[in-house]
């Protein structure tokens, strides 16, 4: 079987490579200046069977690896970074469904999560608040068979165009700590529950983030994931370290798509009589350039292998999202130095790569947050050593 | 369906062994499904859709060696229905009356057939000779450059892509069409496909096993050399009264070299 697996992830690379060439690729630029929703694209990459990646073959899906996935993601990111988004955070609700979900739950809406018929989103950040999840302010009161729900969610990926939500909201506001109180459910558009404007950004444009606000919202209590209360939390710290994964391999398929530009650029280009590319102060920015980028995808392959093995891996998440998005910052920056001023320009790509590449420092966890996350491990570990 | 290289490959990488007669691809470069072969499966997959997606089977035949499995199985993953392989390292470097003589045994072996679907020529050569010996040898009508396949009662209307326009064409059935890109962008496999794909197992078949002989797979062509001929550039200003008179001049001038 493993051939089988090999076989069919150079198959699926091959695939979304041709896709990103062929269709990604040419139309990112328009729809990253007028920042309009990629609808051909997406509904391409759910014909493809893109939204069921990692959703088990039973509920639908294909039931692949996280390796897999994250080289898919480092491909589509090579394209145009927002073509991820309607995936992304799509997939972590896929991922709490699967594991946490009831069975009525998962046979209920992983299928057509599995086909794109339902796009998911995760509403967990608000105003005051993204990375310190246990104090979000957003409630959900039982009443009946169903539960009321009132507050906002603020930069919500797929806040628009998504119809349904892994929801966090306090059952319990008094339990101390605080993240016991905190019940992870599906909410579905309705009444009571409705997205807010879009988000003006600086990169990551053309998919929607939005508010989302919830005003006396009803929800079912078999939407309650797992149908138990207090396990929202978990839930969604589970899904997240995935959600790492797939923002490393972000970072890389970016940071891969500059370097690419910078290396041919600097082979055309030619100043002072020579080619840049025969500079040694341009081929020492290259040197680097390609060195960081495969230690990130190495950081971040080693993750996601991890995670398909069943270890706990957040400390290889944590590593992988912190260096890999930091580099692509570097990288992007450093390209434009080997283009000199044509660089800077919007006609060429990499202005967009320099701008996307801070989103993946501050989404998911900030990088700041991960080097609390990363240090936590290390020290539990030393100390269980003694 | 015939593995070819990489046509994006840049013509530079390639290596002419001019001793040996034979052009060396660069190694490490994979190969890939011939782009009009693809056509030709979007063709196959189109009538497949058009009659409901029943009682219709889509084999895929492909006579060569050192087949690479993740590429060939590429029109599997977009939803042909079996691959047949015959596998020889004889089968390496025939010429097109041969790899026609093999195709012809390989496909009577598969049993009846309504039509065969071939892409109008293949990237590595560019001759589109195979498709019209294998009609001669199957007995069978032969439309070339078809860019859409329609069935009717009594066999096939193609509508033939031409220089200036197009021709439609019935014929009856079987017969063998040749596809070109015209007929539209080939479908991406879907990820279902291709895991399906990856479980199916090729029918693997030796020159044996359909009766091929020595005399088969000789050689009716003769390559008596290959190169890569080398090309002079010359540059002429065409001088003229005026911007008009410029015009005229170089018009006449590119007529005379019959360019024009």
């Amino acid at each position: 079987m493993t051939t089988n697996i090999e076989e069919a992830r150079k198959q699926i690379l091959a695939m979304v490579r041709e896709f990103v060439d062929r269709d990604v690729r040419p139309a990112a630029a328009q729809h990253d200046e007028d920042d309009t929703y990629p609808t051909a694209l997406v509904d391409q990459m759910a014909e493809m069977g893109l939204f069921g990646i990692t959703i088990p073959e039973e509920y639908g899906g294909l039931g692949l690896d996280h390796s897999t996935y994250a080289m898919v993601f480092e491909e589509l990111s090579r394209g145009w970074l927002s073509i991820t988004g309607p995936i992304g955070t799509h997939s972590i609700l896929a991922h709490a469904l699967a594991h946490h979900g009831t069975e009525d739950q998962k046979r209920r809406w992983l299928p057509g999560m599995a086909t794109g018929e339902h796009r998911a989103g995760l509403a967990l950040s608000e105003p005051g608040g993204g990375s310190d999840v246990a104090s979000l302010q957003t409630t959900a009161v039982k009443d009946g068979e169903e539960y009321v729900v009132n507050g906002n969610k603020l930069f919500i990926t797929n806040g628009r165009e998504g119809n349904i939500f892994f929801l966090l909201a306090k059952t319990d506001t008094t339990i101390e700590p605080q993240h016991r109180g905190i019940s992870g459910f599906i909410a579905e558009k309705g009444p009571g529950f409705t997205a807010g404007k879009d988000l003006n950004k600086l990169g990551y444009r053309g998919v929607d983030t939005t508010e989302l606000i919830f005003n006396d919202y009803r929800v079912g209590t078999d939407n309650l994931i797992g149908g138990e209360e207090g396990k929202g939390f978990y839930q969604a710290m589970d899904a997240l370290e995935t959600g790492r994964v797939n923002i490393a391999a972000r970072a890389v398929g970016v940071a891969q798509a500059a370097f690419d530009d910078a290396l041919a650029y600097s082979l055309q280009r030619e100043a002072f009589g020579e080619l840049i590319s025969e500079r040694q102060g341009i081929q020492f920015m290259l040197a680097e350039m390609a060195t960081k980028i495969q230690a990130a995808r190495l950081l971040t392959y080693d993750a996601a292998s991890k995670k398909d093995s069943g270890d706990r891996f957040d400390l290889e998440a944590g590593m992988a999202k912190l260096y890999a998005s930091e580099i692509c910052a570097e990288v992007t920056l450093d390209a434009m130095r080997v283009h000199g001023g044509v660089g800077y320009i919007k006609d060429l790509p990499l202005e967009r790569y320099y701008r996307d590449a801070p989103l993946m420092i501050i989404g998911e966890g900030t990088n700041e947050m991960q080097k609390l996350i990363i240090a936590r491990n290390l020290l539990k570990r030393a100390r269980a050593k003694g | 369906m015939k593995q070819v290289p990489d046509p994006d490959t840049p013509p530079s990488a390639f290596h002419v062994d001019e001793s040996a007669n034979r052009v060396v691809p660069p190694p490490g470069t994979p190969p890939v499904v011939n782009g009009f072969d693809l056509n030709a499966t979007e063709a196959a997959l189109l009538l497949k859709d058009a009659a409901g997606g029943t009682d219709v089977e889509i084999t895929i035949i492909a006579v060569g060696s050192e087949f690479v499995m993740d590429v060939v199985k590429r029109p599997l993953s977009m939803g042909a229905d079996e691959l047949v392989l015959v596998d020889d390292p004889a089968l390496e470097n025939l010429d097109a009356f041969a790899t026609a003589r093999v195709l012809a045994k390989t496909i009577e072996a598969q049993g009846p057939f309504d039509v065969v679907l071939c892409g109008r020529q293949a990237s590595d050569w560019d001759n589109g000779h195979v498709p019209l010996v294998l009609s001669e040898l199957l007995g069978f009508p032969c439309i070339s450059f078809a860019r859409n396949i329609k069935v009717t009662d009594s066999g096939v209307r193609v509508e033939r892509s031409l220089t200036d326009g197009y021709q439609v064409v019935d014929s009856p059935l079987p017969a063998v069409i040749t596809v070109t890109n015209e007929l539209g962008e080939p479908r991406y496999p879907t990820l279902r496909g291709i895991m399906a794909a990856t479980r199916k197992t090729p029918t693997t078949l030796s020159l044996n096993d359909i009766g091929v002989t020595d005399g088969d797979v000789a050689a009716s062509l003769e390559l008596t050399r290959l190169f890569v001929p080398e090309s002079e550039r010359r540059v002429e200003i065409i001088g003229g009264d005026d911007e008009v008179d410029a015009g005229r001049q170089l018009a006449l001038r590119l007529r005379e070299e019959n360019l024009i």
